[in-house]
């Protein structure tokens, strides 16, 4: 029923209304010597669409990166643990697969091929001691079988795609004769070299400046459209996310606080926490005194009354407040939260109250697109 | 885009020096520089004059090499440059063959004890002409002490490279493997090595030493195999005989108890089993191969530490990362991309760790441990040239030139070594 609505128009292929990625219940914890497990990620749920941009967004320590890292199985493990939860991913031939139980060699074929990863860091995600050509090139050969001609070509032709110029002769140099930037477009050549179908931009352009950043981000829009590739767009910048995505995820403390398409959650936040996100922007043409901080939302006990239903008990859930008196605590971990749908095309994190104790909200997915609704 | 009035960029000139004729940090340090040139001469010399020093000057007439040959009548003659006294005159003088002496006697009408004593006369500089001379002298043997600082020099220098790979090779293997598996393999790994470095290294390298000598003598005279062989004997005589069969044990009892039996046996089985022999050549350099084998094998701590904490630093890099996210297998990563890494350090350590195994063989080879004479080394013509220092008379250039060699080849490798590392630092002061 949410599907059939938030349906756009028909011009879309059949296959991308098919999630590709569907993270379940993903719980992840660390090791932490002596003290207890530190629960990184408990209990995420998100859903990715092809041809789709979902941004996870939240402060450091959230999650966000585990969540992405689980997907790849590229949490250290030990310390880490997968506590439980699945990660459904759809592959190329249809075949669905639970990516936290594939075994090292099953991975190593998704791994780039299915799924590749951009990093914060360009200046040091590329080895110093090899060509960019060379990297490139390791990366297609890992996994396509081709001859060491065609694989110069085809990573000439990335390296074109990403729009860097003279690409044969940028193809022999270092990492350290290339800009941020130019690194950045490397990281995204070397990833989308083997065409994949699921990118990870783990805060792509923090280490970036904001006229490169901007390139970097139309970049990925562009190959995303092109190719109709799912990319899960992780950064902590609230202008990012209104600019390039299409879904919007909200994490706090390891758990989903919010989920809903772009413009809701602009136009409409229903979590206090999302408000305070919001509400912190600075915003040029006014004149403040001093700047609205979060924990100036989230202490207002009247922010966390908002939620529709909010008089049977429908509170916000924020693990700094006193849970309600009438929690019904399920006997299991992060039992006393719930992501409950308040709107058709809208989530939000709530105690598990009597008022939503029987609430059977389906995990949040939102076939969503902002390109297919512009004229 | 190009219009006739933009100047060709080539043609404009640079105002500041191009990079590539700024000075290179290597050759800016003077040291360095010269140490190079000298470790290269010495290089040269040693090494390449092996060929000559290790074979025979008169095959035909004997097999002794030429490090090896000399007259003991000219033994301990100072080089020639040096002011000979009396002694050495005359011995210089008793070293020229008796018909040469003989003719230049008849041509000055003197007698032979007259040249020696004479030494103002024609006859006698006529005969020190034909006596032996040596350019850095000749040890108590009559042999050249160029000639066997030379071949010394090469084995030193030789065993010295060996060793330091080996303990480079073992000490990053280890250091990368314990580092990049982490956890318990990385503890188990490191205690062991905690455990190695807390044993007093001279006593590992002579343990290995004398082992290896033990094997060798077995090996050579099968004394194990020709005492099993006569207990069976013994077992099998007493079985036919009385029909009791003997323990191992008992049989051992008889077989020493009694010496006659026990050397009749023997000179039954020296037939059945004859002594191996190996040649001078093969033994030499099996004794060569231990000692570099002993001390590589023991001096890849230091690199295996080094190297855990260039592993450790590095593995968490992002470029590791992102070639694990890209799906390479473990092993590429480790040898693709993290040990092209480590090229710096190990070329550093291994600059270092050369000077450092030329040493210790030369310590061994002192304390009579290492090379075996006749084959010379810088250590053991140095323990030969302090044996020869006494106070009634001294033979300082058997002390002096081997010490000078050695001090000035590990004075050189040290400087390039250090020239290396800055040249390496990041954080060098330009």
């Amino acid at each position: 029923m949410t599907q059939a609505a938030t349906q756009p128009n028909m011009n879309t292929k059949s296959m991308t209304n098919t999630p590709i990625m569907e993270v379940r219940n993903l719980a992840v914890s660390f090791d932490n010597g002596s003290g207890p497990r530190i629960q990184a990620v408990d209990g995420v749920n998100m859903t990715v669409y092809p041809r789709q941009t979902l941004a996870v967004v939240g402060e450091s320590g959230c999650g966000k990166s585990v969540t992405s890292m689980s997907s790849m199985q590229l949490v250290p493990r030990p310390p880490g643990r997968f506590d439980r939860g699945e990660i459904i991913y759809r592959m190329e031939n249809g075949e669905k697969v639970n990516l936290l139980t594939l075994t090292e060699q099953q991975m190593r074929s998704v791994r780039g091929n299915e799924i590749a990863m951009i990093f914060q860091e360009p200046m040091t995600s590329l080895n110093p001691v090899y060509t960019v050509g060379d990297q490139i090139i390791e990366a297609i050969t890992l996994h396509q079988d081709v001859t060491a001609k065609e694989a110069w070509k085809i990573a000439v032709k990335a390296m074109d795609d990403v729009g860097i110029p003279d690409p044969e002769g940028r193809m022999k140099a270092y990492p350290h004769q290339f800009s941020g930037g130019m690194r950045q477009r490397v990281m995204i050549a070397m990833a989308l070299a083997c065409q994949p179908r699921l990118l990870l931009a783990d805060e792509p352009t923090t280490a970036l400046d904001v006229t490169i950043q901007a390139q970097i981000l139309e970049l990925i829009q562009d190959l995303k459209e092109t190719r109709d590739m799912a990319v899960i767009l992780i950064t902590h910048d609230l202008g990012v996310v209104a600019e390039n995505s299409d879904v919007v995820c909200v994490m706090y403390a390891g758990r989903v606080v919010e989920y809903a398409n772009v413009y809701d959650l602009f136009d409409d936040p229903r979590h206090p926490y999302t408000r305070g996100l919001l509400a912190s922007i600075p915003k040029i043409g006014t004149s403040h005194d001093r700047l609205v901080t979060i924990d100036e939302i989230v202490n207002n006990p009247e922010e966390f009354k908002k939620l529709p239903g909010a008089d049977k008990g429908v509170t916000p859930w924020w693990p700094w407040n006193e849970p309600p008196a009438d929690l019904k605590k399920l006997n299991e971990p992060a039992g006393d939260y719930c992501l409950k749908q308040i709107a058709e095309n809208h989530w939000v994190g709530v105690w598990r109250t009597e008022a939503v104790a029987n609430d059977d909200s389906p995990p949040p997915q939102l076939n969503y697109r902002v390109a297919d609704h512009k004229e | 885009m190009s219009s006739a009035s933009v100047p060709d960029p080539d043609s404009v000139p640079a105002l500041s020096v191009p990079m590539r004729d700024r000075p290179n940090p290597l050759t800016q340090s003077k040291p360095a520089v010269i140490g190079f040139a000298f470790l290269a001469a010495m290089f040269i010399a040693c090494l390449g004059s092996l060929p000559w020093t290790l074979s025979a000057s008169n095959p035909e007439v004997s097999e002794v090499p030429r490090y090896d040959s000399g007259d003991p009548k000219s033994g301990r003659l100072p080089p020639v440059w040096w002011p000979y006294d009396d002694t050495d005159t005359k011995r210089a003088i008793a070293a020229v063959d008796q018909s040469t002496l003989a003719q230049i006697a008849s041509e000055h009408n003197t007698d032979i004890d007259q040249i020696i004593t004479d030494a103002d006369s024609k006859a006698h500089e006529q005969a020190m002409d034909a006596a032996p001379s040596f350019i850095l002298g000749s040890d108590n043997l009559g042999r050249s002490l160029a000639i066997r600082l030379l071949t010394g020099g090469g084995i030193s220098l030789a065993i010295g490279i060996c060793a330091a790979l080996i303990s480079v090779g073992i000490g990053t293997i280890y250091g990368a493997i314990a580092a990049y598996m982490g956890g318990k393999v990385d503890s188990v790994m490191m205690r062991i090595v905690d455990v190695l470095y807390g044993l007093p290294y001279i006593l590992l390298v002579v343990l290995l030493a004398v082992a290896s000598n033990a094997l060798l003598d077995e090996y050579q005279s099968r004394a194990r195999t020709k005492t099993n062989w006569a207990i069976n004997q013994i077992i099998e005589t007493q079985t036919t005989e009385t029909d009791e069969s003997l323990t191992r044990s008992e049989a051992r009892v008889i077989f020493e108890s009694d010496p006659v039996l026990q050397d009749d046996l023997m000179v039954q089985a020296a037939q059945l089993y004859p002594r191996r022999v190996f040649s001078t050549g093969t033994r030499t350099t099996l004794d060569v191969l231990t000692l570099l084998i002993a001390i590589g094998g023991v001096s890849w701590l230091t690199m295996a530490r080094v190297i855990r904490g260039q592993v450790l630093s590095l593995k968490n890099q992002p470029f590791i990362e992102a070639a694990r996210a890209l799906g390479s297998p473990g092993r590429r990563v480790f040898l693709k991309h993290l040990l092209p890494n480590l090229i710096g350090p190990i070329v550093v350590y291994a600059t270092l760790a050369v000077p450092q195994a030329i040493l210790q063989e030369s310590f061994l080879s002192f304390l009579g441990i290492g090379v075996k004479p006749p084959l010379p080394s810088w250590g053991n013509l140095a323990a030969e040239g302090l044996s020869e220092l006494n106070t009634f008379r001294s033979h300082w250039w058997l002390l002096f030139f081997p010490c000078a060699l050695l001090g000035l080849t590990l004075l050189a490798m040290n400087f390039v070594g250090e020239g290396l590392r800055t040249a390496f630092d990041p954080k060098r002061e330009r």
